[in-house]
C-alpha cells in the first residue's frame, strides 16, 4: 500500500508546482481606470498566501523527508487495505462519470445510475440493496419535482 | 441593546406560525437521524439540509437548522454510547464511558445521562448567546479593518492549533482555503483573478457547494472505503433512564463548570464541539476524587463531555452572529445559510433584523426543551439506525448533495464545484490533514484580506499605528494567551511544585 510519506511527498511537490504557477498567473491581473492606483494591487494577497502555501509545503516535505513523518502518522498508510481503496476510489469514478452523464445527457439517467453503480463499487451482492437504492432514488426525484417544484433536467 | 418587548412578541409570533413549529421538530428529527449516522456529523446535516431551506422564510430556516445543528451534536452521542462508534466528533469522548456502561447492561441510564447534559448544556448556552450577544454587537458595530483583522487571526491561528497533529499540515490547508477565495473578481478594485475567462468565477468560487463538498462528499468516500463493515448492538438496553434530581444535584458542578466551558470554547473562533468535549472530560477527571473511574463506565464521563458539546453550539453562535466569523465548522455551513437568505450575520444585523435574533434565542431555547422529549420518545428507533448499511447512505448522501445544490442555484458549474471541493477534501484527509482549517480559512478568507489591505493602507507603512488599535491587540493578547499559556503554566507549575508533577 502507498505509505503516508510517499504520498504526502508526491502531493506536496504538487502544491508546490501548483503555487508558482498560480503565483506566475498573478502577475497578469490587470485592474484599470483610477482604481489601479489605489490601495495595494490585487495581486499581493494571492501571492502572500502561495507563498505562505510553499513555505508550509517544503516544511512538510521535509518533515517526511528527514523524520519519516508529520505529526502521528508514523509509518501508515493512506489506505487500510486493498479493497478499502478500491471501493473509495470507485465510488469517486461513479461520482465524477455521473456528474458528468448529468451534463451530457440529462437527470434521469443519471438518478437511475447512482445507486446501482455506487453499489456495484462497493461491491454490494445483495439485489435488494440494488432495489432499494432505485426506490430511494425515485423518492428523491419525487421530493425535490413534486414537493419542493425544482425543475430537474 | 435590548430591542423591546414588541419584537420579542413578533419574534414569538413568527416562531409559533405552524409551519416553523413543523420545521423545529423536524430540524431536531432529522439532526438526530443524520447524528446517529457514524461519520455525518453537524457541518454534513446542516449542509445536506440547505437546499430544503431555500424556498422558506429566513426565521423558518434557520430554526429549521438550528434545530438540526443543536440534534445532530446529540445524536452522536446515541452511536458512542450503543456501539463505541462516536456519531460525530463531538462524541469522541463519551465512547470510552458511554459504552463500557452500555456492555454493563447501564445503556439506558447512560442515554439518560447524555441527554440530560446535553439540554443542560444547550440550556446554559442560549442564555450565555441571549446576554453576550446584543453587548458584543455593540461593541462590534465599532470594528474597523484592524479589529476584524486580528478577530480572523485569531480564528485561524485556533483552529489549525487544535484541527490536527502537525502545525504546518493545518496551516497549509488554512492557507489554502483562504487563497481559494481570492479567486473572482476583487471586492476592492474589481480586478479579474483566476476567472480563467469563465463568467461563473467571477464571483468567486461558491461557498455553499465548496462546503457541502468538503464535508458531505468528502465523507460519502471515505465511507465508501469501509461500506462493508457491519455494526450489531444489544438493543434491549435501549430504554432512556432520566438521572433523578439527587443524582442531578450530585453532579452540579460538573454540569454548571462544562456548560461554561463548553459556552468559552463556542466562543473562540474556529474551536469546535470536540474540544469542548475533551477539554470537560479531562477537566473532570482531575478535579474529581475518583479519577481512576473514569474510561470504565463512569457517569461523570459521560455528563462532562456530552454537557460541554452541547453548550457549544450558543457559544459557537455568538461570533457567528455578531462578527460573521464562525466559532465552528457547523457555524460555518450556518453562516452560508445566512447568505443564502440574503442576511449578513455581523454587528449590523442586530440593528437591522432584531426580530431575527430574538426568533435565534427563543428559537434555541424552545428547540433544547423540544429535544427531552423527542429523545425520549425517539432514542430507541434512532439508535436503531445506526444499522443502517453505509452501503445504503453513501449513494444516498452522495445524490442529496447533488441535487441540493443544483436546486439551489440551477448551476451545473455548482454541481462541478461540490465535486472538486469533495475530492480535495477527500485527498486532503486521506493524506492526514483535518478539513477544519479548509473550511473555517474559506469563510474568513474575504474578511482577512479586505481588512489586511485596508489595514494596510490606514497604517501607511506604519508599524505602531497598524497595531495602534486597544481591541485589536486586547484580541492579539488573547491569541498570545491562547497559544503560549498552557505551556506557561505547566513551565511555571513544574517551577513551583516539581515533586509534585514528577508524581
Amino acid at each position: 500500500m502507498i505509505t503516508q510519506r510517499a504520498a504526502n511527498i508526491a502531493f506536496n511537490i504538487l502544491v508546490i508546482v501548483a503555487a508558482v504557477f498560480f503565483a506566475l498567473e498573478a502577475e497578469t491581473f490587470q485592474t484599470s481606470g483610477l482604481l489601479a492606483s489605489t490601495g495595494l494591487p490585487s495581486k499581493f494577497f494571492p501571492q502572500l498566501m502561495l507563498a505562505f502555501i510553499g513555505l508550509c509545503s517544503i516544511i512538510v516535505i521535509g518533515a517526511y523527508l528527514f523524520r519519516g513523518y508529520a505529526g502521528t502518522d508514523k509509518g501508515a498508510s493512506v489506505f487500510e487495505d486493498g479493497g478499502a481503496a478500491r471501493r473509495g476510489l470507485l465510488v469517486l469514478v461513479v461520482a465524477v462519470a455521473c456528474y458528468l452523464v448529468w451534463s451530457l445527457w440529462s437527470f434521469i439517467p443519471m438518478l437511475i445510475l447512482i445507486g446501482p453503480a455506487c453499489a456495484l463499487a462497493m461491491g454490494v451482492r445483495s439485489p435488494w440493496m440494488y432495489v432499494s437504492l432505485l426506490v430511494m432514488s425515485g423518492i428523491v426525484y419525487l421530493v425535490f419535482t413534486q414537493l419542493l417544484n425544482v425543475q430537474l433536467t | 441593546m435590548f430591542a423591546g418587548f414588541d419584537v420579542v412578541a413578533q419574534s414569538i409570533g413568527q416562531l409559533a406560525e405552524p409551519i416553523t413549529l413543523a420545521l423545529l421538530v423536524g430540524g431536531i428529527v432529522l439532526g438526530l437521524i443524520i447524528g446517529v449516522l457514524p461519520g455525518l456529523g453537524p457541518p454534513i446535516a446542516i449542509a445536506l439540509a440547505l437546499p430544503f431551506t431555500f424556498h422558506l422564510e429566513p426565521i423558518a430556516a434557520i430554526i429549521l437548522l438550528l434545530g438540526i445543528y443543536s440534534a445532530a451534536i446529540y445524536g452522536g452521542s446515541i452511536s458512542a454510547i450503543a456501539v463505541g462508534i462516536p456519531g460525530t466528533g463531538a462524541a469522541i469522548a463519551t465512547v470510552q464511558d458511554g459504552n463500557k456502561m452500555f456492555k454493563a447492561g447501564k445503556g439506558g441510564e447512560a442515554l439518560g445521562l447524555s441527554l440530560t447534559g446535553s439540554i443542560i448544556g444547550g440550556l446554559f448556552s442560549v442564555i450565555c448567546l441571549a446576554f453576550i450577544a446584543p453587548i458584543l454587537a455593540t461593541v462590534a458595530i465599532k470594528f474597523g479593518p484592524r479589529e476584524f483583522l486580528a478577530i480572523s487571526v485569531f480564528g485561524l491561528v485556533v483552529v489549525v492549533r487544535v484541527a490536527g497533529e502537525s502545525l504546518s499540515k493545518g496551516l497549509l490547508v488554512g492557507a489554502l482555503g483562504i487563497f481559494l477565495t481570492t479567486w473572482g473578481l476583487d471586492e476592492l478594485n474589481g480586478t479579474e483573478r483566476y476567472t480563467f475567462g469563465s463568467y461563473h468565477l467571477y464571483e468567486g468560487i461558491p461557498l455553499v457547494p465548496f462546503l457541502v463538498g468538503v464535508f458531505a462528499v468528502s465523507e460519502v468516500l471515505i465511507g465508501a472505503e469501509r461500506a462493508l463493515q457491519k455494526l450489531d448492538f444489544d438493543q434491549t438496553s435501549l430504554t432512556v433512564k432520566l438521572p433523578g434530581w439527587g443524582k442531578l444535584m450530585k453532579m452540579k458542578d460538573i454540569l454548571f463548570r462544562s456548560s461554561a466551558l463548553g459556552t468559552v470554547i463556542g466562543i473562540i473562533p474556529g474551536e469546535g464541539a470536540a474540544v469542548a468535549a475533551f477539554f470537560a472530560y479531562s477537566e473532570a477527571k482531575r478535579r474529581s476524587k475518583t479519577p481512576e473511574k473514569f474510561g470504565t463506565g463512569h457517569e461523570e464521563g459521560i455528563v462532562a463531555p456530552e454537557t460541554a458539546n452541547n453548550a457549544t453550539v450558543g457559544g459557537a453562535l455568538v461570533p457567528t452572529l455578531t462578527l460573521g466569523v464562525p466559532g465552528s465548522p457547523a457555524a460555518a455551513v450556518l453562516l452560508g445559510a445566512f447568505l443564502i437568505h440574503g442576511l449578513a450575520p455581523g454587528p449590523k444585523l442586530f440593528a437591522e433584523r432584531p426580530d431575527m435574533m430574538y426568533a435565534i434565542f427563543i428559537g434555541l431555547f424552545v428547540i433544547n426543551i423540544l429535544m427531552m422529549v423527542i429523545g425520549l420518545m425517539a432514542i430507541r428507533f434512532a439508535a436503531k439506525l445506526i444499522q443502517v448499511p453505509t452501503t445504503f447512505i453513501v449513494p444516498t448522501v452522495l445524490l442529496l448533495s447533488f441535487v441540493g445544490i443544483f436546486s439551489v442555484s440551477h448551476s451545473f458549474f455548482n454541481v462541478g464545484v461540490l465535486l472538486g471541493a469533495g475530492i480535495l477534501g477527500y485527498v486532503v484527509r486521506k493524506l492526514g490533514y483535518s478539513i477544519a482549517p479548509l473550511s473555517i480559512g474559506f469563510v474568513l478568507g474575504p474578511i482577512l484580506e479586505n481588512s489586511l489591505r485596508q489595514s494596510l493602507v490606514i497604517a501607511d507603512g506604519s508599524i505602531g499605528e497598524f497595531f495602534n488599535t486597544p481591541i485589536g491587540l486586547g484580541i492579539y493578547a488573547a491569541l498570545a494567551l491562547t497559544i503560549f499559556g498552557g505551556p506557561l503554566a505547566g513551565w511555571a507549575k513544574q517551577k513551583m511544585f516539581p515533586r509534585a508533577e514528577d508524581a
